[in-house]
């Protein structure tokens, strides 16, 4: 069974983004879709649509990410965190099916 | 995803606002445009307004033949697939075009498969189980959606070998008589294959954008196209950006295969065999083919049966022969043109399209018929493919010249009546988007109810339609006849996704239903064929990582073999051991290139070891070129060079992704 796992220090940022934005009931979407400089990149936004049938719903502290069938392909395994550091504050998605990054790291290849 | 080795920079992210993802995603110059024909199918390319070209394969051939052999998995498509076709004619699939979306009872052509329909209007072809697989494996079972999928997923792959990059999407050309299911199946296929469909572009639509003709923004044409199985007349007119299909006409089992035939009878019969044999026909015919070709240019030329005394056949009797045939095209084109109400000479252009349009006989009838010479510049087998790729560029987000075409509904939507005549509510050629309603009432006193059947089509009585859904609006009030007021909506949005409602006027008591324009595949089997279709996706990866892996290499080699020469016999930059190394490196290198079918690994594994011993010398030129910057220049101007360069660093870091807010701990 493909999976996902969501930190709950991920889970918390999320929900307080969600709450800031007004929409707390909404989902979070993963993905991968292709472009970017190493063929693909990740797809990361609020969904505020119900999540569609064939999703993978991952419900971490009452906050629900969803990844598409494809994508989940490429994701199986990822954990999202966040982190705050020296680089800044923002999501971080160890996922260990990807092969290259790009120096921006915002694309991956797998 | 074999091969993981995590190198990981750790960009971090932050939740995007969702964005129209169909207009964020476009890649301008990666569009490519296809024509899946029922006989062969094209790839081109035209990126960021370069004049289209299709992709060819190392013979030199821009036709794809499509044709899908199931004796293995995954399958074989195109040329291989062809040679397997005699040996397994129930596995290796040819024509499928002609079934796309269609139903078992739609199907009136004699056809070699094994068909079923479990779910109604949804077809199955038994392809059996892969050759040599063991006795008691499963048998497939494969839609036609399926296998033009697996000839669409080879065309990407062409051209995504030549992109050197995945491609955005894609224009997939359709005959202009193709109803919704036939286009939703075909929409299918690109989406299994792993394309964005940006649009189904109308064949004839194509042929005459690739002769520009959209540039006038207004005009009627004729568009000619004899393949080899098939003949299709349309008639189009350009009005303010956008084609309209005025009128079809053809014969599906009209083409230059029948020239062939004709003259293959002729050769035979003056060659005196009566009965021939089943080779001796084949033989006939590939001589007969080469004979009409080569009649294109010469005026007479010999031919020769295996076997027999050589013949010489003229231009005039090969004419002669087909006159008949080309006869029967023309009647198409008068009566499409009667149906269309034109005249000849209204039009503005005639466009040839089809290899069998290279018959000069044929431009010359084509050209009597329309009252002027037909555009033919460009290679009728490739006119369709390149009409796709302007568009496709076009839609890929390009700058280029070029109207971007509307869709336009291709056959009439409506609601069957009393009596089962058809209404119609939205007309052929409406474009899209676009809502129109109206009222109906109720025809008995008694009637509480009322049957909406939305059908499909030109014909006026909705039997002779396809049916594309059926509810029913209860709890209509007892009034007399004609006294209740059905209000019925029919919204097409620019998806081409039709909404039917109903409302009784006076309760306000409605209903509604999407109507997906359905053949039989619903939305979860399509989405359960493109994870299906990722069991590939393993070779769609390696082919690209070793396109990829060769680009890389080749730079590293081209920049060192430069540097080299630049250094000349320089020793302390490069000593004679340490260039020794390089060269074989660089050697390596080559070697490992030479094998076009290279995979990622030994490439990479060539350029990471080039990379390691070229490591000293790439060191000590970058000090030489510092010290010899540096040599004379004041220490306010290194200041300043250095000032810029943080200038620089800090205009890149704007690309990294902006900051959140600290967050409460």
């Amino acid at each position: 069974m493909p999976s996902l796992t969501v930190t709950s220090r991920a889970a918390k940022v999320m929900r307080d983004q969600l709450a800031r934005r007004g929409t707390p009931q909404a989902c979070i979407r993963l993905g991968i879709r292709g472009g970017g400089c190493t063929g693909y990149s990740y797809l990361f936004e609020f969904e505020d649509k119900p999540p569609r049938p064939n999703d993978l719903v991952v419900e971490q502290d009452g906050v629900r990410v969803v990844v598409d069938p494809k994508s989940l392909f490429y994701l199986d395994g990822t954990e999202v965190d966040f982190e705050t550091g020296i680089r800044g504050h923002g999501f971080k998605f160890k996922n260990p099916n990807t092969k290259d990054s790009c120096g921006c790291g915002e694309s991956v290849s797998f | 995803m074999t091969s993981v080795s995590i190198h990981d920079t750790g960009a971090l992210f932050q939740i995007a606002e969702p964005t129209d993802q169909r207009r964020a995603q476009r890649r301008p110059g990666r569009g490519i445009g296809i024509d899946l024909g029922t006989t062969n199918s094209l790839v081109a390319l035209a990126p960021h307004g370069a004049a289209p070209r299709v992709l060819r394969d190392s013979s030199g051939s821009g036709l794809v033949p499509s044709v899908v052999a199931y004796t293995t998995d995954p399958p074989l498509v195109g040329r291989a697939a062809q040679a397997l076709q005699a040996e397994h004619p129930s596995q290796v699939l040819s024509s499928v075009k002609r079934l796309m979306g269609r139903g078992l009872a739609d199907i009136d052509f004699a056809h070699p498969y094994h068909l079923s329909e479990e779910t109604p209007g949804l077809l199955r072809i038994d392809v059996g189980a892969p050759v040599g697989s063991q006795a008691d494996s499963a048998s497939r079972r494969v839609t036609p959606t399926e296998v033009s999928a697996a000839i669409l997923r080879e065309l990407k792959l062409r051209a995504e070998a030549e992109l050197g990059e995945p491609c955005d999407g894609a224009v997939i050309t359709v005959p202009a008589y193709f109803d919704d299911a036939q286009r939703q199946a075909t929409r299918d296929a690109g989406r299994i294959a792993g394309l964005q469909v940006y649009r189904l572009l109308a064949e004839p639509t194509a042929a005459a954008l690739a002769y520009g003709l959209d540039r006038g923004g207004e005009g009627l044409f004729a568009v000619y196209d004899l393949g080899g199985g098939t003949f299709d007349i349309s008639l189009l007119r350009l009005h303010k950006g956008v084609f309209q299909v005025l009128a079809t006409g053809g014969d599906s089992a009209l083409g230059g295969d029948d020239f062939d035939r004709a003259l293959a009878a002729r050769l035979l019969q003056r060659s005196g065999v009566g009965e021939p044999t089943r080779n001796q026909l084949d033989a006939a015919r590939l001589a007969a083919r080469a004979a009409k070709e080569r009649l294109t240019e010469a005026t007479a030329t010999r031919v020769a049966l295996p076997g027999l005394p050589e013949l010489e056949v003229t231009r005039a009797e090969f004419e002669a022969l087909i006159e008949p045939l080309a006869q029967r095209t023309l009647r198409a084109c008068r009566q499409a043109l009667k149906d269309a109400g034109l005249r000849a000479p209204e039009l503005d252009g005639v466009v040839l399209v089809g290899g069998s349009t290279r018959v000069p006989k044929i431009r010359e009838l084509v050209a009597e018929t329309f009252k002027r010479p037909p555009l033919a510049d460009i290679d009728p087998d490739e006119v369709v493919a390149w009409g796709a790729a302007i568009q496709a560029d076009i839609l890929s987000g390009s700058a280029r010249e070029g109207v971007t075409l509307l869709d336009v509904v291709p056959l009439s939507l409506g609601l069957e009546t009393m009596g089962g005549i058809v209404e119609k509510i939205i007309p052929r050629n409406a474009t899209i988007p676009i809502a129109a309603r109206q009222v109906f009432t109720n025809y008995a006193e008694h009637q509480t109810g009322m049957v909406i059947h939305v059908v499909q089509g030109e014909r006026e009585l909705a039997r002779d339609c396809r049916s594309l859904a059926r509810f029913d609006l209860k709890g209509i009030p007892r009034l007399p006849p004609s006294m209740a007021r059905v209000e019925v909506t029919f919204q097409l949005d620019a998806d081409a996704l039709l909404t039917v409602s109903a409302r009784e006027l006076m309760t306000g008591v409605r209903q509604s239903v999407e109507v997906k324009p359905t053949y039989g595949l619903s939305e979860e089997e399509v989405d359960r064929l493109v994870m299906e279709s990722l069991d590939h996706a393993g070779d769609d990866y390696a082919r690209r990582n070793a396109a990829e892996a060769r680009v890389e290499l080749g730079r590293v080699v081209l920049a060192l073999r430069t540097a080299v020469a630049e250094v000349g016999h320089l020793r302390e930059l490069l000593p004679d051991d340490e260039r020794a190394g390089l060269e074989a490196a660089l050697a390596a290198a080559d070697a490992a290139m030479a094998d076009p079918d290279a995979a990622a690994d030994p490439l990479n594994r060539a350029r990471t070891a080039l990379e390691k011993v070229s490591e000293p010398f790439a060191r000590r030129r970058m000090e030489r070129a510092l010290n010899a910057g540096m040599a004379g220049k004041s220490l306010h101007d290194i200041e300043r060079a250095l000032a810029d360069e943080d200038a620089l660093q800090e205009k890149r870091a704007g690309h990294t992704p902006e900051l959140l807010e600290p967050e409460e701990p």
